[in-house]
């Protein structure tokens, strides 16, 4: 550590700190004293009184307080008067420039009041998490304009031809049954009939699948057609499903909740080590889990809607779940099933839904 | 410097450079950074994550400052405007990227390996702001590696590593360290890092056979597990169809229970594994052809200081966070030192800033450090 010695004279007796100073770009360290003269100038002097360097005090640039760390200060020249006496510091600024050591420093030191911030931290990321996010997802899927969801869902639909997917065989008989059902469903729902355009497929290696991409665009392949090949009600049961993802908006809602949850974990963590972090996005990833779940319950309450007011069985979609169990069983590797799982408590709870709708 | 002189006369010969240990020493205290880091969280909160960057400064001032050598501490001198914008840009690519991965398949993964060859020029400038924003007695550092470098060092030693499960690591480390160390300067001074692959391969084997053998250990354990449950007659099937909801919440959880000493036993082996690749890497940096760093971590100690953070940590629902920081970097500071040939004092007195560092970080962008 560095002293620097007392200086013999100082008229004025105030705005003498001691420290040291180096020279604009040197790392040779001289022992100084800062001195103000006149109230108009700062002075960093040596052992002697032999001034190294002066500003006027108000263009002296000053390093913000942080802790108890070394504080610098720049002189107009480029050299630097280097103290440990962080208060000495604050007092002359006090008293020439009317601000000490700043806000955020006073807020930091160690005092009761930190109980309150704590408290503070608490509640708002509580509230951030449970009450802005929601509310800044809502925002973002309304500010999103017709065209992104549109462009998105065109491009997945070509790569997906691309990829994965092979010309429908389906009977054109077949086909035209199941398009004049779903005409008559999506009439029903607010974006009618002109909102949604059904595409038939070959699932290839997917197999049998129906989704919805968020433009309206619905996708079903010839083996889930097959699953029910006389039951029609069981397939626009699956498709009315796939109506209400569309008409709630899920994919959007589900991609801003995913980046939202990410950027809070990213920007507020700052400084919670690697560890705890990784912690944090992995309990994250379960949570979006219980999600996912909840926006298929919100589909499958859609279904059975949209099928009672079209005059069909509400029920189709439960059937349809059943069907799949007693084809696959429960924990079967199917995709459908891994994205829509097919449990009883979920079948029970449409058939009490239908039940209900039913009953009004 | 007397001593020197007088050893010279005696003998006749060149005199012989005297070595004197410069310690590293940390001073910051968990009660003061308490204040700072809980004040950054709230103002970022509340500031919807502007401040961020005014945090990062003032935690960042905080460490360096309180990290003394010789003498002087370690300045750190980022702007917080220059690192908001950095994060504003780097936001939006990850929002971009996340936005082509979900709903242009095929353009994802193009940028995807696109990314791949950004990440060592992100690294590489990176690695050049950290430098460029730190000074030691008025002194800049500064970074000149390439982006081939960085490449070699961080995707194809990644790579290297991952593909051969960890056996070939040790080569990965010693590009990582020579980059990282040996491409920076102090002033107008040289820093030299050439970490021999032997040595690194002796800190390897200790992590090596913990993961083997704990592996194993518990490929047993678990088998024996299932066997005792099986043997008792347990139905996991019929328990999984008791037909609601919390039996798959159980499931999950339990999977998640069976990875967690698989994550302890990797987790610790990477500590053991770090700890002493840096004691390497740093003993075999020479800075300016005559000062010798060095570095004494004992690998069990760390280990035991990083898991007891990470649990101190998460039982106090993060509050412990500054006293677990805190903690680490004194550790580190005490394990580490600088054989110094003559007078420091006086050798650090002499150099001069090369110039190219200063002000240039302005036009460099920050941010790029989150996300890696």
């Amino acid at each position: 550590m560095w002293k620097a010695s007392t200086l013999a004279s100082d008229p004025h007796g105030i705005g003498h700190i001691a420290g040291s100073w180096l020279a604009s770009g040197s790392s040779r360290k001289l022992p100084a004293a800062l001195k103000i003269t006149d109230g108009l100038f700062v002075r960093a002097v040596d052992d002697s009184g032999k001034e190294l360097s002066r500003s006027l005090v108000g263009e002296i640039r000053v390093s913000d307080r942080v802790g108890s760390i070394p504080r610098r200060l720049t002189f107009d020249d480029g050299s630097v008067f280097e103290t440990t006496d962080n208060d000495a510091v604050d007092d002359l600024l006090k008293l020439h420039r009317g601000s000490g050591g700043g806000f955020v420093h006073k807020l930091e030191r160690f005092h009761p009041r930190l109980i309150i911030v704590v408290a503070l931290v608490v509640a708002l990321g509580f509230a951030l998490y449970r009450f802005a996010l929601p509310i800044m997802v809502e925002i973002a899927v309304i500010a999103t304009p017709d065209v992104v969801p549109e462009l998105m869902s065109e491009a997945t639909m070509e790569s997906l031809d691309q990829l994965l997917f092979e010309e429908s065989n389906l009977a054109p008989d077949k086909r035209s049954e199941i398009l004049r059902g779903f005409a008559s469903l999506a009439t029903l729902s607010p974006r009618g009939a002109a909102g949604y355009k059904l595409h038939f497929r070959g699932g290839g290696a997917i197999g049998p699948n129906a989704f919805a991409l968020p433009d309206g665009t619905l996708v079903i392949t010839d083996e889930l057609v097959e699953l029910a090949p006389d039951d029609i009600d069981m397939i626009l049961g699956v498709l009315a499903h796939e109506i209400g993802h569309v008409h709630h908006d899920h994919s959007l809602r589900r991609l801003y909740r995913a980046a939202g949850v990410a950027g809070l974990i990213l920007l507020i963590g700052g400084d919670i080590g690697a560890g705890a972090e990784d912690l944090l996005v992995q309990g994250s990833a379960l949570l979006a889990l219980s999600y996912s779940r909840a926006h298929e319950t919100e589909a499958d309450r859609y279904s059975v809607e949209l099928m009672a007011k079209a005059g069909r069985d509400p029920e189709a979609i439960a059937r349809f779940f059943e069907l799949l169990v007693e084809k696959f069983g429960d924990g079967g590797d199917m995709d459908f099933l891994s994205t829509h799982p097919a449990t009883a408590a979920r079948i029970a709870e449409a058939r009490r839904y239908a039940k209900e709708v039913l009953g009004k | 410097m007397d001593d020197a002189v007088a050893g010279a006369s005696v003998s006749g010969a060149r005199p012989e450079p005297r070595m004197t240990r410069e310690q590293f020493t940390f001073t910051g205290t968990a009660r003061e950074y308490f204040g700072i880091w809980i004040v950054n969280i709230l103002l970022t909160i509340v500031t919807l994550g502007i401040y961020s960057a005014w945090a990062k400064v003032r935690r960042k001032r905080y460490f360096y400052g309180n990290t003394w050598i010789a003498g002087s501490s370690f300045e750190y001198h980022a702007r917080p405007m220059t690192i908001l914008i950095g994060r504003i840009i780097v936001l939006a690519i990850i929002i971009a990227y996340n936005l082509a991965v979900n709903f242009l398949p095929i353009v994802g993964a193009i940028i995807g390996v696109a990314f791949l060859f950004a990440v060592p020029w992100f690294v590489m400038r990176g690695l050049r702001f950290n430098a460029r924003v730190t000074s030691y007695r008025n002194i800049r550092f500064d970074f000149v590696g390439g982006y081939w470098g960085a490449f070699l060092a961080f995707v194809l030693g990644g790579a290297l590593a991952y593909a051969t499960f960890g056996i070939l690591a040790p080569i990965a480390s010693q590009w990582m360290w020579s980059y990282m160390l040996g491409n920076l300067r102090y002033g107008d001074r040289t820093i030299a890092c050439d970490p021999r692959l032997e040595k690194l391969y002796g800190q390897w084997l200790l992590p090596f056979v913990t993961v083997v053998v704990g592996s194993i250990a518990m490929a047993i354990i678990g088998v024996g597990i299932f066997f005792l449950l099986a043997s008792v007659g347990m139905d996991l099937e019929g328990w999984m169809d008791a037909g609601d909801d919390a039996p798959v919440v159980l499931f999950l959880f339990a999977i998640y229970a069976a990875f967690i000493p698989f994550f302890l036993l990797f987790a610790v082996a990477g500590l053991l594994y770090r700890a002493g690749t840096r004691n390497v890497a740093l003993n075999e940096t020479i800075i300016d052809s005559r000062h010798l760093m060095a570095s004494s971590i004992h690998r069990g100690r760390y280990a035991w200081i990083a898991v007891t953070n990470f649990l101190a940590t998460i039982f106090t629902l993060g509050l412990a966070r500054p006293w677990a920081a805190i903690r680490m970097a004194k550790y580190l500071a005490a394990c580490t030192a600088i054989h110094a040939t003559g007078s420091f004092d006086e050798y650090l007195g002499e150099i001069a800033d090369s110039g190219a560092a200063v002000g240039s970080e302005f036009m460099d962008v920050e941010g790029l450090d989150f996300g890696f």
